[in-house]
Order: C-alpha cells, then structure tokens, then sequence
C-alpha cells in the first residue's frame, strides 16, 4: 500500500459513491484511507459532501470486502491465485469463441468500478477480441433521456441553475440522486428564480418548490404539449429562434393544440387552471429557463415521446444554449478509447440493435432485457459467456427471476466487484475489483466545463485497476497490440494527448482545471448535431424507422387499458440519501438510518387496504409477487392509487414484479414506473 | 466570531447534517443521536434546521448548578464539560429553543460545541441552508428565522 509513514497523508481526489463526482479530500494513516471530507475549492462542490461521501472510507476498507480471485468448485467459493484466474477464463473465452463464434462473448459495464474510462475499456476489449455485445445499465437508465433530448437539439444539455429565473425539475430529486446539483438549484432560486418541481412524490426538492405538481405516472408527454399548447396561444414564445434555427414547428404546433387544458387535466390528473399558470410562469422566466429531465421520465412504455415533448419546450422558449437556461457544454477533446470507427461489428447483430436500432444508432448499447432471452433461447445466436463489472443487474434488472435464470445457464460467467453482490453469487469466477481510490481516473463537469484526474491513493495485492485487468486478459487471448500503454498513467496520457492538457497541470488544478471558457448560443456559428443541423420539433430519422416523427404522446396502458385486477400503480426507484442503486446495503451505518425497504402508500389507500405502517403486504404485478412492509406517507407525497418502492433491497426486491418485455418502442427501456398491481394485506400478519 | 446560520428557504430535510453530527458523535447514523435536529411539517411544507445558537445572554451557561457549562474562548461555542455535568436537566429546560438534549447513555446533557470550528453539518450540508459565518448579529438572525417559522405554522393553523 501506498504511503505507509505513519503520518497523515493528504490527497485530493473526486467522490465515486454516486456520479456527483465531488472534490474531495482523502486522508491516509499508515497506508489506510482515514478520514474523507469536501474539498473546498472545487467547482463543483464548494467544499460539501454528501454523507454517502464519506462512506467511500467504508467502502474502501470494508471487511467483507472480495480481495482474493474467486472460483466456483462444486458449489462452493475456492480461493485461487489471481495468474491462475486469467489464464482460466482466458481459456474458457477462447473455447467459447471456438465453438460458438466471437459474438458469443460479450462484456457488461457497471458503476462500481469507474467511469468513464473503463466503459471505453469494456467496449475496447470486447471489439478487440470480435465480438459487438457491450452491455451496460445504461440500456435502462439515463440514456433515454440522452435519446430523447438528442433526437431533438443533437446533444442531452447541461442546466446553467445558478443564473436561471426558473429552474423545472422534472422526474428527479437531486438532494438525494445528485446531491450537490441541490446548491447550485437553490442559489439560483435565493437570487430570484423560480423553482417549479414536477413529480409523481413530493420529493425533498419538491420542499423547497415555489410550484409543485403532481402528475400520475408517465403523463409527462400530455403536461409537455399542455405547456406547448398555451406558450403559443399566450404567444410567450422565442419566434427568432423558432424562424431561424428549428424544423417542423408548425406540425408539432398543430399537434399541440390538442392538448388543451381539460385534455391536459383528464391525461394527468393536474388541474387545468394549473396547466394555464405553470405555462404562464414558465413563458414570463422566458430564455433564462432551466428544464432537467429525471430518471422519473424513463421506465415507461411511451418515456422517449415524452421526454422528446419536455426537449421540444427549449425550442419555444429559447432558452437552449443560453445564460441561465440549457446550456450546450462542450466536452473535452479526449481520445476516444472505444473501436467503433477502427472495427465496427454492427454486421454482427448486436444484440437488441434489430429490435431498438435508435439504442444502438445512438448509443452502441446492447439491450441488456434482449440479453437475458437471447442466453436462455439461443437465438439470433447463442450467447455463453459475460465479463460484469461492478453491476448488479440481478438485483437491478427488471424480471429478476429471468435475469438469475440467464445469467446461471452462461457457458462462462465472470464477476469483477467489491463485494459479494446477488449478481456475484451468480458467477464462475469472481475477481476482486479496485475501488476508484485505487486507480487514476479522468471526471469532467461539463456545466463548469472542468476537468479532472483521480489519483490511485491506495492499492491491494490482487485488486488489480481496470485497465490492468483488461491488458491481462487481452495479452491472453492474443490481442493484446490494443492495449500497449505500460500502466493507467500512460493510459491518462494517451487519453489526453489532444487536448495539450497534461497529467501533471490536471493534479495541480484539484479544484478542477478548466478546459475551456464556457461560451453560449453555439447555434448561432455552427448547426446544431442534429440530421437537419436544426432543433427537431419532428424526426424524419425516426420516421424513417417507421415511429411517428413528432412526439406523440400516447397515455400509458394503466390509464388506456385498466386492468381492474391490478388496480394500483406502482412507480419504483425513489432514491435514499445513503444508498446508490443496489449499492452500500452491507453497511452497517447505513442500516441503522435506513434500516430496510418499504412500500409508499397514500393514507386513503392504507384504510381501503386496512394496513398500518409496519404490516406486511403482498404486491403482485404480472410478473410475481413480492412481501414488502408498507410506509403510510402523508397525503401530500404521494396521490391516491399510486405507490412506490426503491429498488436494491435483497430482502424486498421490486424487480422481482418490474417488466423486461413491455418496453418503449425507440429506446427499449423497461416498463418500470408504471406497473399495475394488486396488493393485499398478507394472510398471516392478518391472523395476528 | 464564527457562528451557524439557517436558512430555511434551502433545506429540503435531506437529513445529511443530522446523519453528519450523528457519526461525528458516535460513529453511526442515529438520527436521535445528532445535536442538531431539523423539523418539518408535511402540512405547511415547512423546513427547520434547529441548532445551538451559542446565545450572547445564554440561559442555560446562567442555570447550570454545576458551573458545567462555559464559553470557548477560541471558537465562541457555549459548551457543556460533561465531567462535570450532573444529569439534572435545567439547561434543558432553560434553553428557549430545545436546542440541548439528554445523553441517556452517559445520563449527561449534550449539545452543539462547533465541532472545535469545523461544524460537521455545515461541511454535510449539501443545499447550502447551513452556512458557517463570520457574524455580528449572527443572534439576532436565526431569532428571526425561527420566529418566521413559528408563524408559518400558525397560519395554517388558522386557515
């Protein structure tokens, strides 16, 4: 281990626990991480951090840590030398390849263990040895979002809160998803701007909110074109921008019309009056308008249209690229790790790209719901064998008894993590993965258009970091003149070289080095990334797929096709302060202020349902069951008939009744924020 | 002197700060355990961060029959020297703001000291709402924040 002294050593660094990437500080005592706290001058942070921050101490020196490779014999874990490891799989990856192709391989990226770089390591690797089956979460997460607000403007921009009159979050609760984005929200709110919180729950940012609404589930698109609708008729809108620099405004000014209040009312339960204020307030705070699009917006059979509905707002407002608006960051010049361009594999069908084309177009991301029926069907091909890292997706993928099911019939299954996750348990071999204290790693934030470098701070013997890993297993499957650099230093350095920043100028700039001075209303000089170069109100690109090219909003099935036998809507993934997806369970500390799972349920309900907080109940959807103790919340944060549970509890997992197979049609992301179900008071807690 | 300021306009009770005083207490995240307590009510939406005020003219320094209770010269924080500190609650019940609590491990009373000046829920404080200043009138300021909120409350009561 690093910095074995005896004395305190200091280093500054960025937090991983979420994807905040805070500055901040670590602390090391006879080459253990100590203490971590904010760093003060980072731009990002100010010097705050989240109490999930310091946890990265716990995180990193946890005793049921993995350190030792790991490999099934007979049911049970062996410990086995870490050299012996490599060479094993590598010769179970070249049997594979062998017998059923290279695209029976494929790699899954997760969180846990980096960033940015080691999701173009995992796509690297996996095109190197032949295969284009890269699988990550995010098939399922964020990048929807991404989708939607590209299809429009080219690009998913970043929000300039500070400086803005009115800030809209919109299906996010950032003082727990993305803890610091919370100052800057309410600084610009102390300067004089409005704060407008759309969201099924009354969230903690929804507390502070001027104006909350409260929308059922998956009816953004309907409140969108409401909005649409009534900036044009009180004619608030940007018509400069509109003449010069947009497409098909007048069809989708025609589709809106439609969405009078009334209609807006009967699609989303929010009172026409208030459909008529929001639009006013929103079109007078006119171009100084910040709109975040949350996660609350994915998880839908019809997410894409509506999120493209909330992107076609920037278009009228005009309030993209603007001072105190949306704003177009650029990105650093960094080298680009991933082989699409050197060796494109779309030939060999990766998988979900037939089915989701635009996710693929997009994103050159595999469907991982796709993944689960293609291990366990064979076809269009079989797929045997999976390197994970750091992601859980027996606990965070939808139809968990599929997912365990597939990924336990793998030829080869290889888990690289920290802890013995429910994914893990599922493995072959698993491998001790580095923390990102314990390997170098380059973060940018592009609302202040910095960039930074993680130091490797500490080390464990066979923790080997992720560049390390995928340079050992290449060398061994005979591709390793894709992976020349010596170490993750040469590494940073390759990545930067473009940029003329160098190593040692980004570890003198810990409070974040800028890469560029921010410059707005880019549009002006060059078009738009879009196929028209302009800001798409419609898609001739989706219409060329056979999707509608505006974003028609159609009401999700719990409302056009009620089932009465599932009378309730369930909406997962609520974020807690402590936890990150299905991470930080197995600590302690953190058991004891959250101590386990609930489900959310509105006072009216709980007396229909005769439950009290603390009773279990039985919730069941079309896809399973599962027993969950119930939460009465109070009558203002949740609407009656709608219900929610946070996902990454073992004990009470909700993917167990989430649907893989009712997806949105662009982007193939799961139906996991409106899922009808049925609950009843378990038998036995009646019968006490 | 530096002291804790509250801004009620920015805390949206994610609870950081009492999970930060917690485990700079005690090495856990026990809510009931943090000096600092923040109040909300789900009716008016009303947000509250309640922490020692190190008043100029404090009651519970004045009460206090085992003199346990003093002033840091270096920080200004009023604190309670739990060696001597007998259990018997006066300051507790001199403190206008409910701001000292009862250690019913130790069966001592406990609040706020500052944290030596590096107040751990100002440091875990991620809306901005608890800022660690230099103030003159720092008093008089978080009187009024809390005089606001006790009026918010009593508007709905009225309505």
């Amino acid at each position: 281990m690093a910095g074995s002294s005896g004395e305190k050593k200091h280093y500054t660094s960025m937090c991983r626990m979420c994807d905040n990437r805070c500055g901040i500080n670590v602390y090391v005592e006879n080459g253990r991480i100590v203490e971590i706290t904010g760093l003060k001058e980072h731009k990002w942070n100010h010097g705050r951090l989240c109490v999930k921050g310091r946890l990265g101490v716990d995180l990193v020196n946890a005793p049921d840590r993995i350190l030792k490779p790991l490999k099934r014999v007979g049911g049970k874990w062996v410990e086995i030398d870490l050299d012996q490891a490599y060479d094993e799989i590598a010769e179970k990856i070249k049997k594979i390849q062998a017998t059923w192709g290279n695209r029976a391989m494929g790699v899954w990226k997760g969180e846990a263990l980096g960033f940015l770089t080691q999701e173009q390591l995992s796509r690297r690797f996996i095109h190197a040895i032949g295969s284009p089956n890269y699988f990550s979460n995010d098939s399922q997460c964020f990048v929807s979002r991404w989708i939607g607000y590209a299809l429009v403007t080219g690009d998913w921009a970043t929000q300039d809160f500070i400086n803005s009159d009115c800030a809209v979050i919109w299906g996010s609760n950032p003082p727990y998803s993305q803890p610091n984005l919370t100052q800057s929200i309410l600084k610009g709110r102390k300067n004089g701007g409005k704060l407008i919180v759309i969201d099924v729950r009354l969230s903690a940012i929804a507390r502070q909110a001027d104006e909350f609404i409260q929308i059922l589930p998956g009816t953004d698109g309907a409140l969108a074109l409401g909005i649409a609708r009534q900036l044009i008729e009180d004619n608030t809108i940007c018509h400069t921008f509109i003449e010069k620099y947009t497409l098909g405004y007048k069809a989708y000014a025609h589709y809106a019309k439609e969405f009078t209040p009334e209609r807006v009312e009967k699609e989303t339960g929010i009172p026409a009056e208030t459909v008529v204020q929001l639009a006013r307030l929103i079109g007078s705070c006119r171009p100084r308008v910040c709109i975040y699009a949350g996660n609350g917006l994915e998880h839908h059979e019809n997410g894409i249209n509506n999120i493209r509905a909330i992107a076609c707002l920037d278009g009228l407002l005009g309030n993209l690229d603007e001072v105190g608006g949306n704003f177009t960051a650029e990105r650093p010049n960094l080298r680009n790790l991933a082989l699409y361009k050197e060796k494109p594999l779309r030939h060999l069908g990766p998988i979900g790209a037939d089915k989701f084309p635009v996710l693929y177009d997009f994103r050159q991301e595999c469907h991982t719901m796709s993944l689960m029926d293609t291990i366990l069907s064979g076809t269009p091909y079989p797929l045997k064998g999976m390197i994970l890292g750091g992601a859980n997706p027996a606990l965070t993928n939808p139809n968990t008894p599929k997912v365990i099911r597939a990924l336990k019939s793998l030829d080869l299954f290889v888990v690289r993590e920290i802890f013995m996750t429910e994914t893990a348990e599922l493995a072959d071999y698993v491998l001790p993965g580095a923390t990102y204290l314990e390997q170098s790693e380059l973060h940018y934030h592009p609302i202040h258009q910095i960039i930074g470098l993680s130091p490797e701070i500490v080390t464990f013997p066979d923790c080997d970091n992720e560049y390390i890993f995928w340079k050992k297993l290449a060398s061994r499957l005979g591709v390793e003149d894709y992976f020349p650099w010596e170490d993750k230093d040469a590494l940073n350095k390759w990545i930067l070289k473009d940029t003329g920043i160098t190593v040692e100028k980004l570890f003198n700039h810990p409070e974040g080095y800028e890469y560029k001075p921010r410059h707005f209303h880019k549009y002006k000089e060059k078009e738009l990334p879009t196929p028209s170069g302009k800001f798409e109100f419609v898609s001739s690109y989706l219409k060329e797929y056979g999707y509608p090219c505006l974003p028609e909003y159609i009401p999700p099935t719990y409302m056009s096709e009620p089932d009465p036998s599932h009378p309730y809507i369930l909406v997962t993934g609520a974020r807690k302060v402590f936890y990150t997806h299905g991470r930080n369970r197995n600590f302690k500390r953190c058991r004891t202020a959250i101590p386990g799972p609930d489900i959310e349920i509105h006072p009216i309900d709980a007396e229909k349902l005769e439950v009290k907080t603390g009773d279990m109940v039985t919730v069941t959807s079309t896809v399973g069951s599962m027993d969950i103790p119930v939460k009465v919340v109070h009558s203002s944060n949740i609407l009656p008939g709608v219900t929610q549970i946070t996902h990454g509890w073992k004990e009470s997992n909700v993917n167990l009744i989430t649907h893989d197979d009712r997806n949105d049609p662009i982007s193939g992301f799961p139906l996991m924020k409106s899922v009808e179900v049925k609950i009843e008071r378990k038998a036995d807690e009646v019968n006490k | 002197m530096r002291f804790i300021t509250m801004d009620i306009t920015k805390c949206v009770v994610c609870r950081n700060c009492e999970y930060a005083c917690s485990f700079q207490r005690t090495g856990d995240f026990r809510r009931e355990d943090s000096n600092i307590r923040v109040e909300y009510h789900d009716d008016v939406k009303v947000c509250l961060p309640q922490t020692c005020m190190h008043c100029d003219d404090s009651w519970c320094l004045e009460i206090c029959p085992a003199s346990a209770i003093t002033r840091n010269a270096r920080t200004g924080a009023i604190e309670i020297n739990s060696e001597r500190c007998a259990g018997c609650k006066m300051c507790i019940l001199a403190c206008p703001f409910g701001n000292i609590h009862f250690d019913k491990i130790n069966l001592v009373s406990r609040k706020c000291n500052l944290c030596e000046g590096e107040p751990n829920c100002v440091s875990f404080c991620i809306s901005g709402a608890l800022q660690y200043t230099e103030s003159e009138n720092y008093y008089q300021n978080n009187r009024q924040i809390f005089q606001r909120f006790i009026e918010n409350l009593s508007k709905d009561d009225q309505q």
